[in-house]
């Protein structure tokens, strides 16, 4: 599965490279078992010792296994990211041993580049990850049918800018998407998901994997039938000044071009990636607002906590599954409506991305927020150094969705609670804690 | 009365089995693709509702399975020969006499090489050495076996935890054999596919019948009778103790687990069974239309099989099987487009939607879909009024 091939064209040595994978498998399989067993055997929380135990084999080989061993009932949260970062830098260092005349090992610009586009694009990741986690830990459903709200996000920018109304403000445009997604989100739930609540269905959990499923699969082709399937693009929003700073120097710090913006004079970012990675942070800053700040933010709290105490208050369980499903879709929405600048667009144009939003909730602790974010900035990392560091450029950027995928499996494999997830690992299915 | 169900089923039964003997009617050849198809759906569509309605897993990656099958078979196929003599340039073995030669991967782009080593050495010698295929059967169990190996790698990875990230990690797992499958170009062709050769090859001799490669009527026997083993391991399986704890676990799995059931092994070895059929389908499925492309794990062709179980009845594989030919034959009828009022409306994408439409209606107004309830309601037939004669015969009795 691994996308990386021996004797590839550029690879010279790939056999340091394998041997120290082979090594950190093999001792962190060893430590993750080993630990495991110990801490199971004196009764101890098993919970996070797979993980730890895991790190400490790949990145210190025995002497790691054998250290935690000894002093087995200490685990802190420090040590296993201490030893997670070990791990990541060895890798590295073999793969930079292995491969010297890489682009992303003898190119710094070409690092930078990398690194700062995909904390960019892992940021938009991010946010669209935090609808799907969003209507999660609300509704205890995982909703299939986010990659059809993205997708349809970046159709309405286009019609509404393009075909129905030439000419008119894209930021009209991307709120008009918004509202439309957010509509569609309301009606969809309260015509197909409301007989879950009430306990008419055996089996919640399975009927809503289903019927956002069939949404995502009406939706798409919905489109497709009336939009046909060529790609479409939207001109981006907007231009940025001819700007330096400081102005006149010779390689200027920050520098702005119509399309592009250039730090140091080396790392470049696309304008509608960064408009769209602005845009991303702003209405996280307004969410964490509406969230913790308003009535309805923390009647939406309430109840992803405890859904029997939030009616007891006061708080209208049902109508805030509405508001939780309808904004988790207007999230992706968003996320399409700004990227559809970056990006061609077809009505198939969702899957990767959901697909992605799902590796990401996963990997930050299904329903929790700022694992959500945390998680679209990581697997935005992963990314970028994945199709930037495989010699095969053009297999690189096929792989994209399987770096995820891999993401995803030592996820399950390690810590299937993910980064933060304590209480909703085992699922809160809708109803209850 | 309440034989009717099974009845009905022997008479639909004899109905496939005779159909292809007494159709006469126009586009013989395409009536008969259309219901292959249409077993080879109701194969997937009632192995995933073993495993969704039966023992509640949602797996999205039945196709993804189905694919390993199919490419399994294919690669098997199409890179291992036997021969008489040693090519020399090739990879090959000593076996029995004979030599099994593995070709070279050429792919489709590459420039130095126009023909495979194996191509090259039967060149050298003309007709002089034998050269043999490996055995089509082989292939498909090789296939099958795979399929279950990899559904057993994806069981045991996921399906200790809780049903939603199952359905998120199949849904990845089919992107990525999708994504393997189109990059590895080398060795999988991309889309170009591979060619794969026909089900029986050199045309079958039944009955002092002679049937030549292109043929409908073995492939349709054929497909018919694995979806027929398949309904009857399904069957065996529900009815076992086997079954019970798998329905047990799927009502309440913490409750099963403190009641000394092993949910995990359980749902594994569903998993594994129901994916083995799955990749079975695909390979016979594969050596039928005799090209594979990654074209066929698109996700459509999850959402359809999808599709067909729900509305043919999740929880009833019977059902299932029968929903997915009757919905694959509805995909065909409606595939003519028509125009209203001088707007084309195309109804290749069109059907799509209107399926879409019906599985979330079936799915919010009735939940067991459409066929299952009618064969429960002929089945129940007369057990009430049997329940309540005993009653009535047994207080007599005490009084």
């Amino acid at each position: 599965m691994h996308p990386k091939r021996n004797g590839g064209p550029s690879v010279q040595t790939p056999e340091i490279f394998w041997g120290v994978i082979l090594w950190m498998t093999v001792w962190g399989v060893l430590g993750s078992v080993l630990l495991r067993r110990r801490y199971f055997s004196r009764d101890l929380d098993t919970s996070n010792v797979n993980f730890a135990g895991a790190m400490a084999g790949a990145a210190l080989g025995p002497i790691g296994v054998a250290v935690l061993w000894a002093r087995t009932p200490k685990l802190s949260g420090r040590i296993t990211t201490f030893l997670g970062l070990t791990a990541v830098v060895l890798i590295a260092a073999a793969f930079s041993f292995a491969d010297p005349e890489n682009n992303c090992v003898a190119n710094g610009a070409f690092r930078a580049s990398q690194f700062t586009n995909g904390l960019i694009i892992g940021i938009i990741y991010g946010f669209m990850a935090l609808g799907l986690t969003l209507i999660f830990s609300i509704l205890g459903v995982v909703s299939f049918a986010h990659g059809e709200f993205y997708m349809i996000g970046g159709m309405l920018v286009y019609y509404i800018t393009v075909v129905w109304f030439p000419g008119v403000n894209p930021l009209l445009g991307v709120m008009g998407a918004c509202c439309l997604a957010f509509c569609i989100g309301a009606l969809f739930e309260r015509a197909m998901l409301t007989p879950m609540y009430t306990g008419k269905i055996d089996r919640p959990v399975e009927y809503g994997i289903l019927a956002t499923f069939g949404l995502a699969f009406t939706l798409q082709y919905f489109v497709q039938a009336l939009h046909g399937a060529s790609p479409v693009k939207v001109q981006r929003y907007i231009d940025f000044p001819r700007w330096e700073f400081p102005a006149g120097a010779e390689s200027p710090l920050i520098e702005t071009r119509r399309g592009n913006l250039t730090l140091f004079d080396t790392v470049s970012i696309s304008n509608p990636r960064f408009i769209a990675a602005v845009t991303c942070i702003l209405v996280l800053l307004a969410l964490l607002y509406l969230l913790h700040r308003t009535w309805t933010g923390k009647a939406l709290r309430a109840v992803s906590q405890d859904r029997e105490a939030a009616a007891i208050a006061g708080i209208d369980p049902n109508r805030m599954n509405m508001l939780a499903f309808a904004l988790g879709g207007m999230i992706a929405a968003l996320a399409g409506a700004l990227l559809v600048q970056a990006f061609s667009w077809l009505p198939q144009v969702g899957a990767i991305p959901a697909m992605r939003s799902f590796v990401i909730v996963v990997l930050g602790g299904l329903g929790s927020l700022p694992g959500a974010f945390i998680g679209g900035i990581l697997v935005g990392l992963v990314e970028a150094a994945g199709t930037g560091c495989i010699p095969d450029a053009q297999k690189a950027a096929s792989y994209i969705p399987a770096y995820g995928m891999i993401v995803l499996t030592l996820t399950l494999l390690l810590r299937p609670t993910g980064l933060f997830g304590r209480r909703f690992a085992s699922g809160a299915h809708g109803q209850g804690g | 009365m309440a034989r009717i169900p099974h009845i009905a089923g022997l008479l639909l039964i004899a109905f496939f089995l005779a159909f292809p003997l007494v159709y006469t009617g126009a586009n013989y050849d395409y009536v008969m693709h259309v219901l292959i198809t249409g077993f080879f759906y109701a194969i997937l569509a009632s192995s995933w509702s073993m495993l969704a309605g039966y023992a509640g897993q949602f797996s999205f990656g039945h196709m993804a399975f189905m694919g390993i099958g199919a490419y399994g078979t294919a690669l098997f196929c199409h890179y291992f020969y036997i021969t008489e003599a040693p090519t020399g340039i090739c990879t090959e073995f000593g076996f029995f006499g004979n030599w099994l030669v593995i070709k070279n991967a050429i792919g489709v782009t590459s420039t130095t090489l126009t023909q495979d080593c194996l191509q090259q050495a039967i060149d050298g010698w003309g007709d002089t050495v034998r050269v043999w295929r490996m055995p089509v059967l082989l292939g498909i169990i090789l296939g099958t076996l795979a399929g279950g190996l990899a559904g057993l790698l994806v069981g045991l990875l996921v399906l200790r935890l809780r049903a939603a990230y199952l359905a998120l990690f199949t849904l990845g797992f089919s992107e990525i054999i999708k994504a393997i499958i189109s990059a590895e170009i080398d060795i999988t062709r991309g889309q170009a596919g591979l060619v794969l050769p026909p089900l029986y090859g050199e045309g079958l001799n039944l009955f002092g019948l002679q049937f030549g490669q292109t043929d409908k009527i073995p492939p349709y026997y054929t497909m018919f009778a694995l979806l027929l083993a398949c309904l009857a391991i399904l069957t065996w399986l529900s009815r076992s103790r086997f079954g019970l704890f798998v329905r047990a676990l799927r009502e309440d799995a913490d409750a099963a687990a403190a009641l000394g059931v092993n949910t995990t092994r359980y749902k594994v070895i569903v998993f594994t069974i129901t994916t083995a059929m799955a990749a079975a389908a695909g390979a016979v499925q594969a050596h039928y239309v005799q090209i594979v492309t990654p074209n066929m794990l698109f996700l459509l062709q999850m959402s359809l099989v999808v599709a067909m179980a729900v509305i043919g009845g999740v929880e009833n594989f019977v059902a299932a099987a029968l929903g997915a030919i009757f919905l694959q034959i509805m995909l065909e009828l409606l595939r003519t487009s028509f125009s209203i009022g001088g707007i084309e409306v195309d109804m290749t994408v069109w059907r799509l939607v209107f399926f879409g439409v019906l599985l979330m209606l079936v799915l919010r107004f009735a939940r067991n879909g459409l066929l299952a309830p009618l064969i429960d309601r002929f089945a129940r037939i007369g057990v009430a009024e049997e329940t309540i004669a005993k009653r009535k015969a047994r207080q007599e009795a005490q009084s």
